[in-house]
């Protein structure tokens, strides 16, 4: 379990180091052709061997978090300011405004999030901040949801009684005793799902072409697409990239259990 | 000026049901009065009604309710039952509920039924009477706190969270909390429920303890032997009326036919266990 948890962890802190460090990565050997190495299998000069254009594949690997962490801590920024406050202001004060901001989230949610990420995307462009938004607006009802759900179970509860007949603040009962304590493993279990439903969001738009990430610039979606299909000497081009968003999407739900689990233990 | 908390001509109602109807209490400094009454008789809604939980809303209404204590005087229910008969009690809310703010806990402080759900299910014991001393601006150190709600190893307790303590356990923290916060009135609602026997009477103890140290106790519950042991002046209820009020210690001489109906079934309890 230990074990399991600290690997998950790495993992994450080290696909974020890399997409944080993306600038200070070389992307003219990230992006360099080099037609007299097309295809080369692995070796010292290129640890996962090279693609079809002859581009280092271990290189592009390393940069290619660049195209989602960004976005990715961006949606998960906007996905909690607006689901925690929906959530809280819906579960605890109720009224008008609750209602309003229920039915609001309600229509959002009926629109699946993939439609609406690519809609956005369609018609405001392909930006990778507009893909964090639209993904953070997307995810943010579900969030909304799961925190009114706790929140008003929460209030009913004996011990906000006791806190208020302690003379406690609705203000502190809310923000500190519902939602710090006794939310934010929930809160941080919901913003690693939605992280790494962003990384299969990003791969899978740069894999289709067109919204993700453009060539030559390296996307972990756009490295599978670019090598499927091209029967070089080096399979690595293809399974890097896919190896890589399976451990990482792999982390991300392995965090998220021990964030559950130490809520119910 | 002895501390003093009085309660009179409380009145709720749930729609057209009568809750309770002129109901009240009077606790004085050092005191443990019993509230007695089958379940249902509008105990727990008297006692809450102390704290405003739940406060001014349609149907509640209490006549009189005056706190003293710390050399304050507390009204937190005047002028409520007129603010509704002019229906202004929308803007007079807040102004109320900023007067219970300023007795719960403070002055008078709540022991749930469930002192394990009372306590926050994510929070450690030392966290949570940390805040109650930071509440009540109290000198000493946790552990001194519950050292006088009766533990005799205090720092062990101080890591564990709520699911690890015991029923009992649990209770005495809950009483630490609010010795902890300052509270001058307790209203203990059937404290000892659930219990075993020996931890019963160790609470209990720790109820009497607690008053002789000057803390005025209201101790709901339904076991007239406890009555017997700990209480000085008893208080009748019967469906949402108080029917009688006398000194626990004539609490046998009571006349109402609701009293003696109550003493008369425990006495039959008493004696099929002992026959």
């Amino acid at each position: 379990m230990r074990a399991t948890l600290l690997a998950g962890s790495a993992v994450l802190w080290l696909v974020l180091l890399l997409g944080l460090a993306g600038p200070f990565l070389p992307y003219d050997v990230v992006t360099a052709v080099d037609p007299e190495a097309i295809g080369l299998a692995p070796s010292l000069d290129h640890w996962l061997g090279t693609d079809h254009l002859g581009r280092d594949v271990a290189w592009r690997l390393l940069m290619a978090p660049g195209a989602f962490v960004g976005p990715g801590l961006l949606a998960v920024a906007v996905a909690t300011t607006l689901g925690v406050t929906a959530g809280a202001l819906t579960g605890f004060v109720g009224g008008v405004l609750a209602s309003t901001i229920r039915y609001l989230s309600t229509v959002t949610a009926s629109i699946p999030r993939f439609v609406l990420v690519l809609l956005v995307m369609t018609i405001y462009g392909s930006e990778g901040w507009l893909l964090g938004v639209a993904a953070g607006v997307a995810w943010a009802p579900a969030l909304a949801e799961a925190v009114h759900q706790r929140i008003e179970v929460l209030t009913r509860a004996e011990f906000v009684l006791a806190a208020r007949a302690h003379g406690i603040g609705s203000a502190r009962i809310l923000l500190f005793h519902l939602l710090w304590v006794n939310g934010r493993r929930m809160v941080g279990r919901q913003a690693l799902l939605l992280f790494g439903y962003l990384l299969v969001l990003e791969t899978t738009l740069s894999y289709l072409g067109g919204f993700g990430v453009p060539e030559p610039e390296p996307s972990w979606g756009n490295m599978l697409a670019f090598e499927f299909g091209q029967h070089t000497a080096n399979p690595w081009g293809l399974w890097a990239p896919a190896i890589a968003i399976w451990v990482t999407v792999l982390a991300t739900g392995i965090v998220s259990e021990v964030f559950a689990e130490r809520e119910h233990a | 000026m002895p501390d003093r908390l009085l309660l009179a001509g409380l009145e709720i109602r749930a729609g057209e049901r009568v809750l309770v109807r002129d109901g009240g209490f009077r606790v004085d400094a050092g005191e443990v009065v019993a509230l007695v009454g089958a379940s249902g008789s509008g105990k727990t809604l008297s006692a809450r009604a102390v704290l405003g939980l739940p406060g001014p809303q349609p149907g509640v209404v209490a006549a009189r309710c005056s706190v003293e204590a710390n050399r304050e005087v507390h009204e937190p229910w005047s002028g409520v039952s007129e603010a509704f008969a002019t229906g202004r009690l929308a803007r007079f809310r807040r102004e109320v509920e900023a007067r219970f703010r300023a007795i719960r806990g403070r002055i008078v402080g709540y022991l749930p039924q469930d002192a394990r759900g009372a306590l926050d299910p994510l929070w450690t014991v030392r966290r949570q009477v940390e805040e109650a001393l930071a509440l009540g601006r109290t000198p000493g150190r946790a552990t001194d706190w519950l050292a006088r709600s009766g533990f005799r190893d205090p720092a062990s307790i101080l890591p564990l969270y709520p699911h690890q303590l015991s029923g009992g356990m649990a209770q005495r923290v809950a009483i630490a909390l609010a010795l902890a916060r300052g509270s001058r009135f307790l209203l203990a609602d059937e404290p000892t429920s659930g219990l075993d026997p020996t931890v019963q009477a160790g609470i209990l103890e720790e109820i009497r303890a607690t008053s002789a140290e000057g803390v005025g106790i209201l101790l709901i519950t339904h076991d007239l032997r406890q009555v017997h042991r700990v209480a000085h002046r008893v208080v009748f209820m019967d469906t949402g009326r108080v029917v009688e009020t006398l000194d626990a210690a004539d609490m046998d001489r009571a006349r109402s036919p609701e009293a003696r109906a109550l003493l008369a079934s425990t006495a039959r309890i008493a004696w099929r266990a002992f026959a």
